[in-house]
């Protein structure tokens, strides 16, 4: 059961079918703010479905997903699940405007006061190296600056619980680490992570729990990934090596 | 024709700038009411092209249908429809509303609000579905993430709004039948170009035809202008 001075989202005895076919099942999860979660499995196994899930973005076929610890919202918001857990997608999206909407935008749904919101901005800039590219349109940056920008945007909010679909895709290697700070850092203010990818890399190594899709269900192992081959494993060498 | 077209503008222009009373009486009315119309009709119309859009339940399929078909009604079914309703021994009767400007919106606002449904329902179909996703997973209440959508997708909004208010402060059909064409109370643009056309005012229904002309160049130009800067976009 879930510590009360934490915040996490528990899933009992969920089933997701997707056109009528079941994608995954799960009896428990659990993911709260002390967990580094490593989310693997095979392409289409539904790791992004999972996620979306998580945030509140869709809803299981079966079974029940529910938010504990958080902070009351306001009896105007009750949206459950909705905004607990942010939800960044493989290809982010940015909103229609410049660089500096979009970080204003997030600005503008965190819970802090002015200055220290300010300041944060700020920082986040400087994180992502987006300073030169304020005034550029979200739509004109390359692949690596988007997923930048999609990251100093949720930096921004310094969310209790953060799940990445595969956050490093589409980067260089000077922007990997750029993000890899970025999470290293929130990971440390008590942001609770999950993360999906289908290489090892140096996120890999921040994780304290691994969770498998395969055979349409959902495998958890309090186990630390190793930075190294095992975290390449496929599901194939996964269900042989058990 | 015995008067030429050079000396008919003339007059029209003559009319306008002028401010002659009755032409800018009927204008007026042709403006109140079409824009009654629309600001009543908007968010409703709106709020239910998202619902279609995004949410999937029964008989959902049979309402996006049904909203396509009245958008093809002629305006004078719809006027005779609600000259039915509005008539003394017809539903509405009791309101007294037959040939007064508020049965004149009330028949625009059926003949606006398919319009607007259909077409907002096609620009929130056409929306990329991460746009909300991420409004809601940045923690946006979900009335602020349907501004936000409509933020991304102003352009095709705005075209809607432009073709349905297009659509009713042309119509003739309606307003002729529910306003009865009352100078100075139901006179509008379209229903006073008919009239002066058949009577051989000729001046007077170009004037009109003028104002309708340099409207819709101003709506469109807008519209290019927007669509100009709207180039496609990578998400």
């Amino acid at each position: 059961m879930a510590n009360s001075n934490i915040a996490c989202i528990i899933a009992e005895h969920v089933t997701m079918h997707f056109d009528g076919k079941m994608l995954f099942s799960v009896q428990h999860l659990s993911f709260s703010q002390a967990d580094v979660i490593y989310l693997q499995g095979d392409n289409g196994s539904g790791k992004s479905t999972l996620m979306k899930l998580l945030a509140g973005l869709s809803i299981a076929s079966e079974g029940s997903i529910t938010a504990h610890g958080f902070e009351k919202s306001h009896w105007w918001r009750k949206d459950g699940l909705v905004g607990k857990a942010l939800y960044l997608h493989q290809h982010p999206y940015l909103f229609d405007g410049s660089v500096k909407y979009n970080l204003t935008f997030a600005a503008k749904q965190a819970s802090k006061n002015k200055q220290l919101l300010t300041k944060r901005v700020e920082q986040a800039i400087e994180m992502a190296q987006l300073g030169h590219l304020l005034d550029n349109s979200a739509s004109n940056l390359s692949g690596g600056e988007r997923q930048r920008l999609a990251m100093a945007r949720a930096w921004i909010i310094q969310p209790t619980l953060l799940m990445l679909d595969e956050p490093t895709s589409n980067m260089d290697k000077p922007s990997q680490l750029l993000v890899l700070d970025m999470i290293k850092q929130l990971k440390e203010e008590g942001t609770g992570l999950l993360l999906s990818s289908h290489q090892a890399c140096g996120l890999t190594s921040l994780c304290n729990k691994h969770w498998f899709i395969t055979n349409k269900q959902i495998k958890v192992s309090d186990d630390a990934p190793h930075n190294s081959d095992q975290t390449l494993l496929t599901t194939m060498e996964l269900n042989y090596a058990n | 024709m015995s008067e030429g077209w050079l000396s008919l503008l003339q007059q029209a222009f003559s009319l306008l700038l002028s401010f002659d009373h009755d032409v800018w009486s009927i204008i007026n009315i042709s403006f109140s009411v079409s824009f009654a119309a629309l600001l009543i009709t908007l968010i409703p119309s709106l709020a239910l092209g998202f619902v279609l859009a995004f949410t999937q339940f029964r008989g959902r399929w049979l309402v996006t249908n049904l909203v396509q078909t009245l958008q093809s009604i002629p305006t004078v079914v719809i006027g005779l429809l609600v000259y039915l309703l509005l008539t003394r021994n017809g539903v509405l009767g009791d309101l007294k509303w037959l040939f007064t400007q508020k049965g004149m919106i009330l028949g625009q606002m059926l003949i606006c609000a398919p319009v607007l449904i259909a077409l907002s329902q096609a620009a929130f179909s056409s929306v990329d579905r991460r746009a909300w996703e991420t409004a809601r997973t940045l923690g946006v209440a979900w009335p602020k993430a349907v501004y936000v959508l409509c933020r991304e997708l102003r352009v095709p909004l705005l075209l809607a709004v432009i073709a349905a208010f297009s659509r009713i402060l042309t119509e003739v059909g309606c307003s002729m039948m529910v306003g009865g064409n009352i100078m100075n109370v139901t006179r509008n643009i379209p229903t006073a170009i008919a009239l002066e056309t058949s009577k051989g005012d000729f001046a007077q229904a170009i004037a009109l035809g003028l104002v309708l002309l340099i409207l819709a160049l101003i709506l469109n130009f807008t519209l290019g202008t927007l669509r100009g800067k709207a180039v496609p976009r990578s998400h």
